[in-house]
């Protein structure tokens, strides 16, 4: 705050300003006085959010929104991919059981061409 | 702070946050002596001294949602009495003509080790005018840096480091030319 020349001058000033400016005492009512005036008022509002708050709050809802969209359409994905397969393994299903159709109706015709001719031979 | 002494300042603002009253009443108590000095060396007369810290107090009750910390607590008292100080010597100039009342300068006597010493200089620093007045109290009352000093009272750095240095200046001058100091 001083020049080098004032400096132990000034340290010894700003020492000295420091005692004589020690913080004192109001009188012996004081807080009594400020409460009696508090007591005249009505109750202060309750601390209303802060902006840094309600930006917060805001991120994460929408957040949670972008996050419950991804979820629902993840889900969606996934039933689309379960029908699908649930019809391939029909379709393999009927597949199979068509050839097996397929075979024993040919067995059967086969043994039926058969047993004519056994009988009109005899 | 009887009846609070296992409260720490946080907890305090907490509960008068909450609405608790007798907190906020620990709260001034806790703070009324940092108040009160300020105003006090501001304005020069202890009557309007205590009824500007009483109105501090009363807008802190009604704005208190706005505090947001102990420290900040600390820094709104210190801002808003200093800003009330300042307006109120604008608008009562007599008070800045009255004559320095005793009561002034000889507070904080009991436990003086050079009691005349610091009444003069307590009487110089009440004679600068109040934005330096006000700059010397929070740097050597309050102790605070300037940087916090220039927060409190919304100004540059660079004009409380100039007010610092004309007050110190004039102080050490009028104390070396009345022989207070060699």
């Amino acid at each position: 705050m001083s020049d080098d020349r004032h400096e132990p001058e000034s340290n010894d000033l700003e020492r000295r300003l420091r005692a004589a400016l020690k913080p004192v005492n109001p009188g012996e009512g004081f807080t009594a006085g400020v409460m009696a005036r508090v007591a005249a008022e009505p109750r202060p509002a309750r601390r209303p959010r802060s902006p840094a708050v309600v930006s917060w709050l805001a991120f994460g809802l929408a957040a949670s929104v972008v996050l419950a969209v991804l979820l629902a359409h993840e889900w969606q994905v996934r039933r689309i991919e379960q029908g699908r397969e649930a019809r391939r393994q029909l379709i393999e299903a009927l597949r199979v059981t068509d050839e097996k159709l397929n075979l024993a109706y040919r067995v059967v015709n086969s043994r039926q061409d058969a047993a004519p001719a056994q009988h009109s031979g005899a | 702070m009887s009846g609070d002494g296992e409260c720490t300042g946080g907890d305090l603002l907490r509960r008068a946050l909450a609405g608790e009253r007798a907190a906020f009443g620990a709260l001034v108590r806790t703070h009324q002596r940092m108040v009160f000095s300020l105003a006090l060396r501001m304005l020069r007369d202890r009557h309007a001294a205590e009824d500007l810290a009483q109105e501090v107090f009363l807008q802190l009750y009604r704005s208190l949602s706005a505090v947001s910390s102990e420290a900040h607590l600390a820094f709104w008292l210190r801002k808003v009495t200093a800003h009330r100080a300042i307006d109120r010597l604008r608008r009562e100039p007599r008070l800045e003509m009255a004559p320095l009342e005793e009561a002034q300068l000889s507070a904080g006597e009991a436990h003086s080790r050079d009691p005349i010493l610091e009444r003069r200089l307590r009487s110089l620093v009440a004679q600068l005018p109040p934005a330096a007045r006000a700059v010397m109290l929070l740097r050597y009352q309050e102790d605070l840096d300037p940087a916090d000093i220039a927060r409190t009272l919304r100004m540059p750095v660079n004009t409380v480091k100039s007010h610092l240095k004309r007050s110190l200046a004039e102080l050490r001058e009028r104390m070396t030319s009345s022989g207070a100091l060699t």
